[in-house]
């Protein structure tokens, strides 16, 4: 399509019910009540010129160009903050008003460089289209007066630049980094005529800006302007797609010139982002052009062997033909394959049908195993579906915020730009971490509750959290009734004292009074929601945890409804899509166990072949059969396991055992020095399918550019299978859609032309809800009756001892993205050149360690080095680090605990020593160890 | 015998030097031997005799103006403690013309007592407006207000008791009651002068304003120029506290009302209430768009009653003698008494509280004595550097918010600035802009780029460039910002600028001038 | 748990763990269906050997479950 504008009614929709009608220029038009002048005449097809106002912002008034009559009323208002009234009238070009908006406009134009023609916003300029509307013929104030034409321009940001002559002031930079990001980096500062938008008096760069790129989006000229459009100049076409990066699944308007690539804007429409971005989805693109990225199939004999280029036939027939000698010599159940969470649901689909049905048994699995599977198991368990209940916008309902093991501003920033946003109205905020995240307090958010948990004690918590809920009689008695199931036996388990705040104090660490106080205020907030992350999951109870969180959501009501439910805040951007399409070795898609004679049937009816019945290989025991020499070849799409599974010595040894290894990827990585076949991969630029978001909404996407390997991922997987005797002969990605949804009760309502018509669908999908469902679970849960688990709170065996005094835990950072293969290849790099790890001041002391020493950091499995900083943000004896350069290697310190009932590694909880280095790192010497690594070690996948 | 002694402690005495005369007097009397009681009470307003002395003798309080402490001895030596005669005695200060022309209400104390004194407040008839309110009632109560006509002292005129009862009747368990003491208008400082005279009145008529709306917590916003008032006012909360006026329960009634104050940092924008909000927010002091008014939508988003510190000083006076006696005063729709300022190039400056309908020409030349530099009135400025300039042949205005609204002027906060026969009225227009340009808060277009574009559209027609077109373009400068200004202060500049070229147009003609 | 426990016994005694405040049958069977729903049969076949030949290795409950469990 040519480039896309969307409208813009320049004030936010009122969400009144009850509707009023006015008169513009004569016209009739009913809106609802609330709505501004302004937004009432551009529903009716008036577009009443504007500056300051745009339909994300909050009216604000400052410009004067939207002035407009009323009969009756004195002057004339500003249309963009007066609010219909029943039977107004509205007068919107009149002499006077003409006159006004020239003079407005005339005031403006003194104060600007008149560089129409070469600036970068030439065409894409709202103050030259308002010249051009209000009918501006002359500046007679002349341009030799007071301005700010030499103000100078700051480039300090590597994505976008500020130039302050070409500012006018509107503040819509201002209230976007405020309204909508919720950081408020900036401001005006001065007064009067010297008012000017400032980062705080600093650069943008060494400002609180968090480059999510909310200002350039707002700003009505070129003062904000990306790099990108200087460079390469204004976009001429639109491609409307999702980003890849983290689960919330923003909607993008990738805009091209031809067919570079200029830029990607969110788009308003996007259910998820409703016009937000954050600087991984906004900017951080470049890696898919990348000179790093492998373009042609490549085979070798051996690992030791240097890779050979060859054609993709080669690549094709030669890993068939390896896999059917390895199942001939080793049985049916010898090879297997992981699914990406980073690719399409048709790309997904195809990899487990393939293993499922040309493979011939179950042995797949995605790397949700390591990051969310608990939140699959537990939630299946007790609502009946595995996966969150509500939308992202339910948010903006909730009275009660509680926050688990989650770090939104940095892991999911635009989600927590709404949750922000709610949380300024005056929701109240609990915060369950160890870490003192941003969130606990930050500009206008402040934390009632921080729960300062020891890492490993979150059942404890929630335990203690239902206990005071069931014994000072906080329960919803008529929900627990009509909607759950098992809530005595429940009820008493929790009940006991074991489980009581007072109890737990001296396991968690959290004083017993803000357990109480927490748990009241969560259980009769009205709506209360929990949002959670993978310091929930990534435990050896994380499990339990779902099931606990789960818990204490039915017995105080909080499900089914806006507001309220059990969120998980997944980590990729298909993490949700790849469990939903099968990726499971026990579950078809759509959850369905491969027991299940009937689901199977209709499987194989379709597929032709017969579906073993019992469950496969997880990625761990696959590892484990590996090394026992039963599991042999394994075709890996789009994840590094060698980087990102923990215990890294354990995972290399088992890649070692097997004969054939197969990676599929952008870049080589830590996984592919074990490989024998590399199938180069597509960015999402070249993706032609759907991504699953959080809240289960599917995304288009839709390619950008053709594939730069010369071929679709979906395509090889079918040529793979067709190499092993098993067509799958599909000839566009939406047929495998098609086939998802003949298949999938939750996704029949499902089809790219649906999708194309309502944006975006979030399942279940079907008679039922031909539109989707945001909230699930509204009434009646999934499985019937919500069922209440007993979640007895058993502790990690990893314990601190002597020789291990402290407990590592991981987490993210805003700028760059797990393993950082993508952000790592942009500009990004700028805001987080290394992974640091984080020590208590007092732990630092007693070490000997000062603030920026390089430090070595080890467990009972492995140890790594990395630089010191010293911080309070987690109580004494805990570490932490995150993990986005492959130099850090957090995972070489990391154990095979997992989670009881996934296998969910424990990544959240390790035994670690920390010791000055004896011999210090200086920063060359850093830089080339990277150097050296980091092509090796890509594309890994934790979360 | 102990004599009692008055020397201001407001400001403007001090300024002059009314703390040596303090120290002076208690010296020299005891070296006289004479046992002397030094009260520091409020200005009595009459600036010109500043630092005013007074002294307690049977015949009433004999006054000594304007002294310095260089005269004390002097004045001690002649009697002054005995109301003895000298040159600087200016006789029973009540019984002054200037004085005895005034009806004060709203100043009734001020200058009379120790302003710090709960015995004095109490004695002067102190708390009786609010122990009447506790007694009628919220409803009533805002009824008397809106009996009394009283109109918003700031400037605007809203009628205070339509704007109580849009407080009163719009629900919400947090409200608040703010007080604008951001007196930042040329030629005006009364607010100041009550403050630092009187200021439980202040106290007790935001106490009654929160009990009539139903309001918790009050502000009172004071300028960072004023430190003298917010010394005075802090102690005074502190004393009302201690007294039970303010707190958990006010006067034993049960009410609530907790009293802070915030200081402002220099910005007159922060005089408009919006603005004054958001600076009480923490915020940087802007313009906010209305509606939503503060009434409804005020501090933190909560109603909020903002009234001046005149209009909240008014009410025990409503309150105690009824709205119907305040209503008997003034004329038209101007009820009541006004406290007017008179400053400028005049000889007898100070606070003229008086009913409205009072001519400005008898406040400047009758009870303001004309111009200090003796030469003819040429203009006056009435109700701060945005009102219009009236001429000399205009003066029989009466002080009245419609007659001078009508007039294509304002009455403001009731401050009048003299200027004699050598004033430069398109210098001043020019003043009016960059006034403008430097007090702006910069939120809207008309008067951020306005005001700048002002100052030079009027130096190219004092410059004699393109002079038509330039008046012409001046004409729909003062048209864009009159009608397209988010608030008053965008919008009334362009009162100073007309008036000037409607009444002193040859002024406007070429010359060379250094701006 | 040292590295060398084979990987199934770690993994059941790491489950039978979550069950010990069940009563011992109930958490046998509720392990043994949990196996059986999760894990592939050659691993329950391994489990089941490690219960025969070393018996001592594995958790009460989880050798009473890899007894139920049906390879």
């Amino acid at each position: 399509m040519t480039i896309l504008k969307e409208p813009d009614f320049g004030t936010p929709a009122s969400t009144s019910s009850t509707s009023v009608t006015v008169e513009v220029d004569g016209i009739p038009v009913t809106v609802p009540e609330g709505t501004s002048v302004m937004r009432a005449a551009a529903t009716s097809g008036i577009d009443i010129p504007k500056l300051c106002a745009t339909d994300s912002l909050e009216p604000f008034g400052s410009c004067r160009l939207c002035l407009v009559e009323i009969d009756g009323r004195r002057g004339t208002p500003a249309s963009c903050t007066t609010p219909v009234a029943d039977g107004m009238k509205v007068r919107t070009q009149t002499p006077r008003l003409e006159k006004l908006r020239q003079g407005v406009m005339e005031l403006y134009i003194s104060d600007h460089p008149l560089d129409c023609l070469t600036c970068s916003a030439n065409g894409d300029c709202e103050l030259q289209d308002m010249s051009g509307a209000v009918g501006l013929r002359q500046v007679r104030y002349g341009y030799e007066g007071e301005n700010h034409l030499s103000l100078e321009k700051d480039t300090s940001n590597p994505y976008f630049d500020f130039e302050p002559s070409k500012c006018i002031s509107c503040s819509r930079c201002v209230r976007a980094c405020g309204e909508t990001q919720g950081t408020f980096a900036l401001t005006i500062e001065g007064r009067g005529f010297e008012s000017k938008v400032s980062p705080g008096g600093l650069s943008f760069m060494d400002s609180e800006c968090v480059s999510c790129g909310a200002c350039v989006q707002a700003c009505p000229t070129a003062t904000l302007q990306e790099k990108s459009v200087v460079q390469l100049g204004m976009p001429s076409r639109t491609v409307l797609t999702t980003c890849a990066y983290c689960g919330v699944g923003c909607s993008f308007k990738a805009e091209l010139r031809g067919d570079e690539l200029v830029r990607m804007v969110p788009y308003k429409d996007g259910g998820a982002n409703e016009g937000h971005s954050c600087v991984k989805g906004r900017f951080a693109f470049g890696y898919a052009t990348h000179p790093d990225r492998v373009l042609s199939p490549m085979i070798r004999e051996k690992i030791t062997d240097p890779w050979r280029e060859v054609s993709w036939e080669e690549a094709i027939s030669y890993t068939a033909s390896r896999m059917r000698e390895i199942q001939a010599g080793h049985g049916v159940g010898s090879i297997g394959g992981i699914t990406s969470s980073r690719c399409t649901n048709e790309e997904v689909y195809v990899v487990q049908k393939l293993v499922r049905a040309a493979f011939g048994n179950n042995n797949v699995d995605t790397c949700a195993r390591v990051c969310h599977s608990p939140t699959g198991y537990g939630l299946k368990q007790t609502f009946g579906e595995s996966a969150g209940t509500q939308d992202f916008r339910s948010v903006a309902a909730a009275d009660v915020i509680v926050v688990i093991g989650a770090n939104p501003t940095d892991g999911h920033p635009v989600f927590a730009s709404r949750m922000k946003r709610r949380l300024r109205e005056g929701a109240k905020l609990v915060v369950i971490d160890p870490r003192r995240i941003d969130l606990v307090r930050s500009p206008h958010v402040e934390a009632t509750h921080h729960l300062q948990l020891q890492p490993g004690t979150n059942v404890a918590v929630v335990n203690a959290f239902a206990h005071v809920v069931v014994t000072e009689g906080l329960v919803d008695e008529a929900f627990v009734a009509s909607r759950c199931e098992g809530y005595e036996e429940w009820a008493a388990f929790i009940a006991q004292p074991e489980n009581s705040p007072e109890v737990v104090e001296s396991i968690t660490g959290v004083p017993a009074a803000e357990i109480r106080a927490a748990a009241r205020l969560y259980a009769t907030a009205g709506n209360a929601a929990i949002y959670y992350g993978l310091g929930v999951t990534e435990h050896s109870q994380g499990s339990t945890m779902v099931m606990g969180m789960a818990n204490l959501a039915m017995a105080t009501g909080n499900v089914g409804r806006d507001g309220v439910g059990v969120n998980p805040l997944r980590g990729q951007n298909n993490v949700q899509g790849s469990c939903d399409m099968g990726s499971f070795p026990h579950e078809l898609p759509g959850y369905r166990h491969v027991s299940d004679d009937a689901v199977r049937t209709v499987f194989e009816g379709v597929w032709g072949r017969s579906i073993l019945p019992t469950p496969g290989l997880r990625i761990p025991n696959m590892f484990d059969s590996a090394i026992a020499g039963t599991f042999r070849g394994l075709f890996v799409q789009g994840e590094d396991i060698a980087q990102s599974d923990p215990n890294t010595a354990h995972v290399t040894a088992a890649l070692t055992a097997m004969d054939l290894v197969v990676v599929q990827d952008l870049f080589l990585n830590e996984t592919s020095k074990f490989a024998h076949v590399f199938l180069p991969g597509t960015s999402f630029l070249e993706k032609d399918g759907t991504f699953t978001n959080a809240e289960r909404r599917i995304n288009r996407v839709r390619p950008v550019m053709a594939p730069k390997t010369g071929k679709h991922e979906w395509r090889i997987v079918c040529e793979l299978a067709a190499a092993l005797g098993y067509d799958m002969p599909y000839t566009h990605p939406r047929e495998i859609m098609d086939e998802i949804a003949a298949l999938t009760p939750t996704f029949a309502g499902v089809s790219f032309a649906a999708l194309d018509r309502l944006g975006s669908i979030q399942w279940p999908c079907n008679e039922n809800a031909p539109t989707g469902t945001p909230t699930m679970h509204v009434d009646s849960f999934v499985r019937g009756k919500g069922k209440f688990v007993p979640t007895s709170f058993v502790p990690t065996s990893e314990r601190t001892t002597r020789k291990f005094p402290l407990i590592l835990t991981t987490g993210r950072i805003l700028s760059q993205y797990n393993v950082g293969a993508q952000t790592r290849r942009t500009a990004n790099i700028a805001w987080h050149p290394e992974d640091v790890l984080e020590i208590h001041p007092h732990d630092a002391d007693v070490r000997g360690i000062s603030d920026g020493d390089s430090v070595t950091l080890a467990s009972r499995v492995g140890a790594t080095s990395l630089r010191a900083v010293l911080s309070d943000r987690m109580p004494v004896g805990v570490v932490y680090t995150t993990f986005h350069h492959p130099v850090t290697g957090a995972n070489v310190v990391t154990t095979e605990n997992s989670d009881w009932a996934t296998n969910c590694p424990e990544y959240k909880v390790t035994a670690v020593q920390v010791a000055l280095r004896a011999q210090p790192v200086d920063a060359a010497d850093a830089t080339e160890a990277t150097d050296e690594l980091a092509p090796a070690r890509e594309r890994a996948v934790i979360d | 015998m102990t004599t009692t002694v008055y020397v201001p402690r407001d400001a403007a005495a001090l300024s002059v030097g009314a703390d040596a005369v303090a120290a002076a007097i208690t010296r020299e009397a005891a070296l006289a031997g004479r046992a002397v009681r030094v009260v520091r009470n409020g200005s009595r307003g009459m600036l010109w005799l500043e630092t005013l002395v007074e002294v307690v003798t049977e015949a009433g309080r004999i006054g000594y103006g304007p002294v310095t402490a260089e005269a004390v001895p002097s004045l001690i030596a002649n009697g002054m403690l005995d109301g003895g005669d000298h040159e600087l005695r200016v006789g029973v200060v009540e019984e002054l013309p200037w004085f005895r022309a005034q009806n004060r209400l709203c100043f009734a104390r001020v200058g009379v007592t120790d302003p710090l004194s709960p015995e004095d407040y109490r004695a002067h008839g102190g708390l009786t407006g609010l122990r009447r309110a506790l007694e009628i009632g919220p409803a009533a109560t805002v009824a008397e207000v809106t009996d009394s006509g009283l109109r918003g002292r700031g400037g605007a005129g809203f009628p205070a008791g339509i704007k109580w009862k849009t407080v009163a009747d719009t629900p919400g368990e947090l409200k608040f009651v703010c007080c604008n003491a951001d007196e930042g208008d040329s030629g005006t400082f009364a607010d100041r002068m009550l403050i630092e005279g009187d200021p439980f009145c202040l106290i007790e008529g935001m106490t009654i304003a929160a009990f009539a709306v139903g309001a918790t917590e009050g502000y009172i916003y004071i300028r960072s120029e004023y430190p003298e008032a917010v010394r005075t006012f802090r102690r005074a909360i502190d004393i009302a506290y201690a007294q039970g006026w303010l707190g958990d329960d006010v006067l034993g009634s049960g009410l609530r009302f907790d009293l802070m104050v915030r200081v402002g940092a220099g910005a007159y924008i922060c005089g408009e209430e919006t603005s004054m909000l958001e600076s009480l927010e923490g915020k940087r002091g802007v313009v906010r768009a209305k509606p939503p008014i503060p009434a409804i939508t005020g501090l933190f988003g909560k109603p909020t009653v903002v009234n001046n510190v005149l209009t909240l000083a008014s009410v025990p006076a409503i309150l105690a003698d009824g709205g119907a006696a305040y209503q008997a005063l003034g004329v038209q729709r101007s009820r009541g008494t006004q406290v007017f300022q008179l400053a400028g190039n005049i000889a007898r400056g100070g606070v003229f509280e008086t009913a409205f309908g009072i001519s400005l020409r008898d406040l400047v030349e009758e009870h303001g004595g004309g111009t200090l530099s003796g030469r003819p009135v040429r203009a006056v400025q009435v109700g701060g550097p945005l009102g219009a300039y009236l001429p000399a042949s205009g003066l029989d205005l009466a002080m009245d918010y419609e007659a001078f609204a009508e007039a294509g002027a304002m009455l403001g906060h009731g401050g009048i600035v003299v200027f004699d026969d050598t004033v430069d009225m398109a210098s001043m227009a020019r003043f009016a802009f960059s006034f403008c340009a430097e007090e702006s808060c910069g939120k809207c277009t008309p008067c951020r780029v306005g005001a700048v574009r002002g100052v030079e559209v009027i130096d190219r027609i004092v410059g004699g460039e393109d002079v038509d077109d330039n008046l012409a373009l001046l004409g729909d400068l003062c048209e864009l910002m009159t009608d397209g200004s988010l608030c008053a202060m965008g919008g009334l500049t362009p009162n100073p600028v007309r008036s000037a070229l409607q009444h002193f147009a040859d002024d406007f003609t070429p010359r060379r001038v250094t701006p | 748990m040292s590295a060398t426990t084979p990987p199934t016994v770690r993994l059941a005694n790491e489950i039978a763990r979550q069950f010990h405040h069940q009563p011992p049958d109930t958490a046998a069977a509720a392990i043994a269906n949990h196996i059986e729903r999760f894990w592939d049969p050659r691993m329950r076949t391994d489990l089941q050997h490690h219960a025969t030949t070393a018996p001592e290795s594995l958790d009460p409950v989880a050798l009473a479950a890899a007894k139920l469990v049906g390879s």
